[in-house]
């Protein structure tokens, strides 16, 4: 975690000026503006219902698949428009990679869960792909475990395992950001440590952005933390800094758990 | 105070129970029973009748003595060439109506336009395929007119069980397949397809079954003549069924021995459906057993 | 207070300012392995699937209209000839108000043959509907696993079995049964032993989608009549019947459709003798009612099969029968809409 001494020198990956985001008529976010810095790792909390995951899932354009959506403001990844700048979301969504809160593998083998990213855009050399599953499987601290039975289903697998895979599917196919939707809610203690070892060792790599409703990981984790109240940015700073002298009262009232 | 009346259940409400609680086991028996006279009687009648020598002779025109090996292989053909057709159309408008369709007006019409071709009666199918493939193609009756009215009857059938076991497909599987880039086609490809096939698979024998059953259509369309010639794989030959010439059979009388034609002919129907219907249950179970 | 030496973050409500590194320069992939890209086919690929996927569907819309079309173009030739059709227009009342039939000559009243259609199916609904709806009920409130399991079973035998078989099954098992009774003469046929065999064809359909309505039926509903002490036929009988009406009623119009459209097995066991009303009001028998349920008769869709191979294209007889047909698919749609309709009040 970084200090408030130490000046920032990774620059801005991810960066979002007046955003603001509707379903329909119902208007989700607003008045959103924050910057993410590569290689780090930046945590958004709140309670729940405020807006978390939705602003989460804009980055990689993932509500499109389902409904309609209305994006205004700008979200710009290394300064080109999300949403009007000419990127082809399915683009996007291989650079912007994204972890779900309940694991979801496919119904394959450990083997074809990861292939299946590299698959998608044309490799199929045999050699080429093994190397790159087990890549992808080394990055998310899974390969000792799997590597004698790869051929094995992926739903045999125990939970923390299984989200382990989706990140290692993830990985699989080089992105550059990584979104992590409450990744651990649904796993246990000790398979929730393992994955925040990784997001350690991920983030010399990667940009990573975290929704958690877990104010402790938050802290574990992140070097930037922002607070989210019912759709709009309440604060964001350093993790420290927000957790030991957060400057709005209404975040010293959620982490010390007045509310929330 | 005023006492309050104590409530118990009647006598004659328990003995209306009770007998009404006997007559829903009595319906329902009654329906085993049916199926079983039924069936028994048609394998007992046809038994007889079937031999090698049955299965495998050609027919006859005015003797008895004839065999059913040309509808047996008209039947299987027709039901090939028929779902080779309806196959990729209903495939194709059930991957429309769960994946692209969206919700409102279109889904709710193209429903209705299934639904309408689904009940339509077979009859009526059979009318419009003389018109159409016999008559105003040409093609008078034969294979082909069979086989294109015939997948007019299964297009219905696979585009729904299609829709329904593509909607099934977990909503998660297929966000994590577009999160990690997948384009819409690879999505249904690669993670919903495979997840829906056991599904498709099944409602594809059903309809195979029906097809193998239906002779309304093809008395107007593939005719009541089989070829001389065995095996005859032109389409542009009349091509009467096992369900066609049991029918015919039965209705023009002239053969001496029409009785135990049919009944050996309904037999080797029944046999077939029987063993469809095992084999469904029998790779429904492994398959169910293997995604445990 | 804003740390403004180096690049801290700080987000207030009011705004503020974002001191930041200068370079931005874009990142290139992670461990510089290969940059993952769509190649052309696969953008073209999609594009293509999605018209071809349309393509289906528009098909099927097509057929809907393209079999209406086709009928129609014959069988209203029957009042408005046009080129090829042989015979002479006919009205609309000679056809389907009169009960008049003898196409040799000339004379083409339809009436017996709706008559009999209804006559067949209202009597092979009135076996069914009961039976099969307590069936389902049955199937889905009160049988143990493993008689659920064996109805399923037996359900899905049942709706096997090709209509061929049936009347085969109605000709020489039902058929030499009934004519052994004082009920019938020889040859026994007629509506008692077709709407006995419709019956268990259609049952299977009513049955599937009654035990449908009922498993849909909120597990609560069911508590609570039997919580406040009802027996399980009562239960039943005042709360889940009702509950579940438009569900069982769309299964019986459902189950409707069915029957009347049925050809075969219909065709080879009622008989045909489109004379059937003249017959039966001719009749001077001591139990005319029961005589009449065994009288050889006809309906629409065995008339379909038992003269349409006869006529000649473009004669009026081929096209009445066209007609015909023309309105056992117009019949269909309104049941398909009727059930749309029912199944919306439902929602209401």
């Amino acid at each position: 975690m970084l200090t408030p001494t130490l000046p920032e020198t990774k620059p801005i990956k991810l960066s979002v000026r007046n955003m603001a985001f509707s379903y329909g008529d119902k208007k989700v976010l607003d008045d959103l503006s924050l910057d993410i810095h590569a290689e780090r790792v930046t945590a958004i909390i709140g309670p729940s219902g405020c807006g978390k995951s939705t602003f989460l899932k804009c980055f990689n354009r993932i509500h499109e698949v389902s409904s309609a959506v209305n994006v205004s403001g700008d979200m710009l990844i290394d300064g080109v428009d999300i949403y009007r700048g000419g990127i082809d979301e399915v683009d996007l969504r291989r650079r912007v990679g994204m972890v779900f809160q309940k694991p979801n593998p496919f119904p394959k083998s450990i083997y074809e869960n990861v292939a299946f990213g590299p698959r998608l855009f044309g490799v199929s050399d045999r050699t080429t792909l093994d190397g790159l599953v087990e890549d992808a499987l080394r990055k998310a601290a899974l390969w000792d475990e799997v590597k004698d039975r790869l051929k094995e289903s992926a739903t045999g697998m125990s939970g923390g395992q299984q989200q382990r895979l989706c990140i290692a599917r993830a990985l699989a196919v080089n992105p550059e950001v990584l979104l992590m939707d409450e990744p651990c809610s649904a796993l246990d203690p000790i398979a929730t440590a393992k994955i925040e070892e990784l997001i350690f060792e991920l983030k010399e790599s990667l940009t990573i952005v975290i929704v958690t409703h877990n104010m402790q990981q938050a802290a574990r984790v992140s070097d930037y933390t922002a607070f989210f109240w019912l759709g709009r940015l309440v604060e964001m700073d350093l993790t420290e800094r927000i957790f030991t002298t957060p400057r709005v009262q209404m975040t010293e009232d959620y982490i010390t758990g007045r509310f929330g | 105070m005023r006492a309050v009346p104590a409530f118990r259940r009647s006598r004659s409400s328990k003995l209306v129970d009770r007998l009404m609680r006997g007559v829903l086991w009595g319906i329902a028996i009654l329906f085993v029973v049916v199926l079983i006279l039924f069936v028994g009687a048609i394998l007992k009648q046809g038994w007889p009748v079937l031999n090698l020598s049955f299965l495998t002779k050609m027919p006859e025109t005015l003797d008895a003595g004839g065999g059913i090996k040309p509808q047996i292989f008209n039947s299987l053909y027709l039901v090939v060439l028929s779902l080779s057709l309806s196959l990729p159309v209903g495939l194709g408008a059930g991957i429309y109506m769960a994946e692209y369709a969206g919700k409102g007006r279109a889904l709710n019409f193209l429903r209705l336009c299934i639904e309408t071709l689904a009940a339509t009666p077979s009859i009526v199918l059979a009318l419009f395929g003389m018109i159409v493939f016999v008559q105003a193609m040409g093609w008078s009756f034969s294979i082909r007119s069979g086989a294109l009215t015939l997948a007019l009857l299964n297009i219905p059938v696979i585009t729904r069980v299609t829709e329904i076991s593509l909607m099934a497909v977990p909503r998660e599987l297929k966000e994590a397949s577009y999160g990690l880039g997948a384009t819409k086609l690879q999505t249904i490809l690669k993670v919903a397809l495979p997840y829906a096939a056991t599904g498709i698979l099944t409602g594809l024998v059903l309809t195979a079954g029906r097809a193998f059953g239906e002779s309304a259509i093809l008395v107007f369309t593939a005719g009541t003549n089989a070829s001389a010639q065995f095996p005859d794989f032109r389409l542009t030959v009349p091509g009467e069924t096992l369900s066609v010439h049991l029918w015919y059979v039965t209705s023009d009388g002239t053969l001496p021995d029409a009785r135990e034609i049919a009944a050996g002919t309904a037999a080797v129907m029944i046999l077939v459906l029987l063993t469809l219907n095992l084999l469904v249950r029998l790779v429904d179970r492994a398959i169910r057993r293997r995604t445990r | 207070m804003p740390d403004t030496s180096g690049a801290s973050l700080i987000a207030v409500p009011s705004g503020g300012g974002f001191p930041v590194e200068a370079a931005a320069e874009t990142r290139a992939s992670v461990t510089g392995a290969p940059a993952f890209q769509h190649s052309r086919i696969h953008r073209m690929a999609d594009r293509w699937a999605h018209l071809a996927f349309l393509a289906c569907s528009l098909l099927v819309v097509g057929l809907i209209g393209g079999i209406l079309f086709f009928l129609a173009s014959k069988g209203l030739a029957t009042f408005w000839p046009m080129a090829g059709s042989t015979g002479r227009a006919l009205s609309f009342s000679e056809v389907f108000l009169s009960t008049d039939w003898a196409p040799s000559s000339d004379r083409f009243g339809i009436l017996p043959f709706i008559a009999g259609s209804l006559g067949v199916t209202g009597l092979a609904l009135l076996i069914a509907a009961p039976t099969g709806t307590l069936t389902g009920v049955f199937i889905a409130k009160l049988a143990p696993p493993w008689m659920r399991n064996l109805m399923r079973q037996v359900m899905d035998l049942l709706v096997g079995i090709p209509s061929v078989v049936y009347g085969i099954f109605g000709l020489t098992v039902v058929l030499p049964l009934v004519s052994r009774t004082w009920l019938a003469e020889a040859p026994a046929s007629g509506f008692a032993v077709s709407a006995v065999i419709l019956a268990v064809m259609i049952v299977p359909t009513i049955v599937s989608l009654s035990t449908d309505a009922f498993e849909s039926l909120p597990a609560s509903l069911d508590e609570g009549a039997q919580a406040l002490g009802s027996s399980r036929w009562q239960a039943i009988w005042h709360v889940l019947i009702p509950a579940a009406r438009p569900r069982l009623l769309t299964a019986t119009v459902l189950g409707l459709g069915r029957a009347i459209g049925e050809a075969m097995a219909v065709q080879m066991v009622i008989g045909n003798n489109p004379q059937w009303m003249a017959l039966m009001r001719e009749s001077t028998d001591r139990a005319p009612f029961l005589r009449a349920l065994f009288t050889p008769a006809a309906t629409l869709t065995t008339e379909l099969v038992q003269e349409l191979p006869n006529t000649a294209a473009g004669s009026t007889w081929n096209n009445v029968l066209f007609a015909m047909g023309l309105l056992l698919y117009l019949l269909t749609m309104v049941l398909i809409l009727a059930t749309r309709r029912l199944g919306r009040g439902k929602e209401a």
